[in-house]
């Protein structure tokens, strides 16, 4: 079967189709009909659009296509203009079965913009306006497909931020800010993204248009919107979001640190969130991070377990809050090694992300991030290290973390694994890059952590949900099966079938 | 010269760190035309994943190469090096678009893509000299006569060289490598009989074209002997030196000054323009474009203007309609075709557009 027959058996079986030569005729009234509805300069079913939009930023597809293997692709690549043409593709997806992927910037490192079963991939850049900006209540609302960078500049032509800061800010949409419940470099200070969002508009998947109520902190019923924070566009499409912003601050302080020991760092850090001193990063990389890729970026040749930490906002303030936090510091034996290079760190934190500094090709990797309490947290680190090492002495894995979202009661750990020559099958090694990652995320889940803080749930750990939840698992997909019954809505995802 | 330069699309094809600055994604809002998107078609086709057909083909050449994604790079990948010489592969295997085609002829035979005409020899010799190139040649003559007014206030009286000759950038960007570099040396030539230790430029894509692009893309280095300088610069030196004053009008409200394609590659651009653009309507009236400095995207004069005409319009109506929405009235840019893209769409935008020299020679005091 060469892969245009594939390409239209998966498009058959989503249509009920079995005919010889229903599937080009099948595929062309479908066209038609998504044409009447954006126009004809917004539908795609051109082989490169077709190919692009078969891979996010997951590894495994990115490794499958390195390795000159297909993934499977969307039938059509639709761009809709507004909340009312996606409800109208809504329709056309209910009445003939098909699926429907939202995609914004195509930057989950979950595998969670995947067409895993071909349908309607739809891309909602399109829909990139800033609505309103309330200098006043200090909101932006604008709609899901706008780039978080271009949003960021907008902002601060007034003098604002949108104080979610994540390394994917470049590419990513702000729609895709919240369906994986995202954060950002300073939301230790300001929250994740699911904290800065007023309201929200969804497309459900029947087609109907509805909107969150217009603050989410009040006791009219339930928080629905939250259903859709972490949907990761299983239950609808985020179409519009209102988001709280910041002044730009009057001061950004950094410092560097270096503790000896990783546990008296994590110490630090406890005891800086629950004093309360409000610190708007801290991050805290673990001696084996420190020793590569800290040393590797920032050109520091350092042992032990490198921390920045910074405050913002009022100068007196910020600089108060710093000396209350360095005089914990200083308890716990850390070594100030001053602004600069916390500054340095400030100014290159996203250079990690950029070829050839960042982790490519060949190599196989895996953010196997966590959240958990600071009771547990510790545990889960050198627990998750050990299985992850010592598990697969064959394959030299290199365990690498850092800890980079703090809340009052834990901490949010970044870690992830390395293999610098992997299996060159693709298929054996898109085994053992799951088993690596039923290892560590077994670890995680062993040790009452939660299976990811911010990336999301994707493909990649959607296996493990069931697990995650226990008895909880059957009530989400009770949820799901009433929100969206035929299954239409980014199907493999999130746990939730086709 | 760059080595193995289609090289680079291994490291583009799953980095997305440019997106936010790539014109093309920009404004047609489709991943496949954005630089990783690009990338990833080149990549594909190097493993045999896909071919070059007409949808691929004209998906890699509706790629910008304005140079915002290498702006914005933090280690400065070269894709629109990479992109051209994917191109130049496309075009040896007869897969271009007819169009390219079409252009390599007139490039060979005329040395533009706009009129049937060889360019004008030199006007003769001296210390500095002129590239008028072919978009002031054939496109935009006012620019052109308003520059050299200009440079005549200031004494200089430069020799016309390349006049209605191409940069060379388009035959670079279309993947025309030999073309391109007959062109370079051509102008070249015509540099070195004029013995002019100064070469003045119009706009940043001659300074890009001369300045790095010939010696990254062609291995053309640049004489160490002559300086490459922009007019604008020249001329902002000279005012702030008070060889050149300008009177100062008003009337006309909010003015913008738009960092005309290429600009991102010339950052020694912004500041003279805007300066000059200053000594004329005031700074008190003076509103940026979203699209600026570091991150200005182009208008149509691209190579899209030929491979995708569509794309080309978008880019410029972008522009229009940038200085639309900060309330710009009027529109000013150095670039001849620039402008001469931007006036051809500009009375849906309610914007006047004009160019930076005509408005400076008109209002010299």
């Amino acid at each position: 079967m060469n892969s245009t027959d594939v390409e239209s058996a998966v498009m058959m079986k989503n249509m009920g189709s079995t005919s010889n030569g229903a599937p080009l005729f099948n595929e062309e009234m479908v066209r038609s009909e998504l044409e009447e509805i954006v126009g004809m300069d917004h539908v795609s079913t051109e082989r490169s659009d077709r190919l692009v939009y078969s891979c996010d930023w997951f590894w495994l597809p990115q490794m499958w296509l390195d390795r000159g293997e297909r993934m499977p692709v969307p039938d059509y690549v639709v761009h809709p203009a507004s909340p009312e043409e996606i409800s109208e593709v809504m329709r056309i997806a209910n009445t003939y079965d098909i699926p429907v992927v939202p995609w914004g910037g195509g930057s989950g490192s979950q595998g969670g913009a995947l067409p895993l079963y071909g349908g309607i991939l739809m891309d909602v850049k399109r829909m990139n306006e800033i609505i309103e900006i309330d200098e006043t209540s200090l909101t932006v609302t604008a709609q899901a497909g706008i780039n978080g960078q271009q949003l960021e500049w907008a902002l601060n032509e007034k003098g604002l931020t949108l104080p979610h800061y994540p390394a994917s800010a470049n590419c990513a949409t702000l729609g895709g800010y919240l369906a994986p419940r995202g954060s950002g470099t300073i939301s230790t200070k300001y929250g994740k993204a699911e904290d800065l969002v007023l309201n929200m508009e969804v497309v459900l998947p029947n087609g109907r248009i509805i909107r969150t109520p217009k603050v989410p902190n009040h006791a009219a019923g339930p928080g629905f919107m939250n259903l859709f924070l972490g949907s990761e566009g299983t239950l609808g499409t985020i179409t519009e979001a209102t988001m709280q912003v910041d002044y730009l601050p009057e001061t950004r302080l950094f410092r560097a640190l270096l503790f000896d020991d990783l546990s008296d760092a994590i110490e630090a850090g406890r005891r800086v969130m629950t004093g309360r001193l409000d610190p708007t990063v801290i991050r805290l990389y673990d001696p084996t991070e420190t020793g590569e890729r800290v040393k590797k970026i920032l050109g520091e040749e350092l042992e032990g377990a490198y921390m920045v930490i910074g405050f913002d906002g009022d100068e007196d303030l910020a600089t108060l809050q710093e000396e209350k936090a360095m005089a914990i510091f200083n308890e716990l034996g850390a070594r100030d090694l001053g602004r600069k290079p916390g500054e340095k760190w400030w100014e290159r934190r996203y250079d990690f992300y950029y070829p050839p500094q960042n982790l490519k090709f060949p190599w196989m990797y895996g953010t196997t991030e966590t959240v958990s309490t600071y009771s547990n947290c510790k545990q889960i680190y050198h627990e998750q290290k050990r299985a992850v090492e010592e598990g697969y002495p064959e394959w030299d894995i290199r365990y690498i973390a850092h800890f980079s979202h703090w809340f009052h009661w834990g901490t949010g750990m970044y870690s992830r694994f390395l293999i610098e020559d992997p299996p060159d099958d693709p298929e054996e090694a898109i085994r053992l890059h799951n088993r690596v990652w039923n290892t560590a995320i077994t670890a995680v889940m062993e040790n009452d952590g939660m299976i990811n803080e911010h990336h999301g749930v994707g493909l990649k750990l959607a296996r493990f949900m069931r697990r995650q939840y226990g008895e909880a698992w059957p009530f989400l997909e009770t949820l799901k099966d009433a929100i969206d019954p035929q299954g239409l809505m980014n199907p493999g995802k999130v746990g939730f079938g086709r | 010269m760059i080595e193995n330069v289609i090289d680079t699309t291994e490291y583009c094809r799953h980095c997305l760190m440019c997106r936010h600055v790539a014109p093309v994604g920009h404004v047609t809002h489709r991943e496949t035309l954005t630089p990783h998107g690009v990338a990833q078609l080149v990549a594909s086709e190097r493993r045999g994943m896909i071919e070059w057909t007409e949808d691929t083909v004209q998906a890699l050449y509706a790629f910008s190469d304005n140079g915002d994604s290498r702006a914005h790079c933090v280690t400065s990948q070269p894709l629109g090096e990479a992109i051209a010489a994917a191109r130049s592969e496309v075009v040896a295997q007869d897969k271009a678009p007819p169009v390219v085609y079409e252009l390599h002829d007139k490039l060979q035979r005329w040395e533009n893509p706009h009129e049937a005409a060889e360019p004008e020899p030199p006007t003769g010799e001296g210390d500095v000299a002129l590239f008028v190139g072919d978009d002031a040649t054939h496109l935009r003559p006012s620019t052109l006569e308003a520059a050299l007014a200009l440079l005549q206030a200031v004494d200089i009286d430069p020799v016309l060289i390349g006049r209605g000759r191409s940069n060379g950038f388009l035959a670079s960007s279309l993947g025309l490598p030999s073309t391109a570099e007959a062109l370079v040396r051509a102008t070249l030539q015509e540099l070195a009989e004029s013995g002019a230790s100064t070469l003045l430029v119009l706009a940043p894509g001659d300074y890009f074209a001369f300045g790095q692009m010939s010696d990254e893309r062609l291995g053309i280095p640049w004489p160490d002997d002559v300086e490459l300088l922009e007019v604008t610069q020249l001329l902002a030196q000279k005012m702030e030196e008070g060889a050149i004053g300008f009177s100062q009008d008003a009337s006309g409200g909010p003015h913008a000054y738009l960092d005309p394609t290429h600009a991102v590659r010339v950052p020694s651009h912004y500041d003279p323009a805007r300066q000059l653009a200053g000594a004329v309507y005031p700074d008190t009236d003076r509103v940026e474009l979203f699209w600026r400095n570091g991150r200005a995207h182009p208008s149509g004069n691209l190579a899209v203007q030929f491979t995708s005409p569509d794309v080309a319009d978008q880019l410029t109506k972008a522009r229009l309609k940038d200085a639309q929405s900060v309330g710009a009235k009027r529109v000013l840019t150095a670039d001849p075709g620039s402008l001469h893209h931007l006036a051809h769409h500009a009375s849906s935008f309610d914007v006047t557009v004009e160019g930076l020299f005509e408005t400076l020679a008109a209002r010299r005091s």
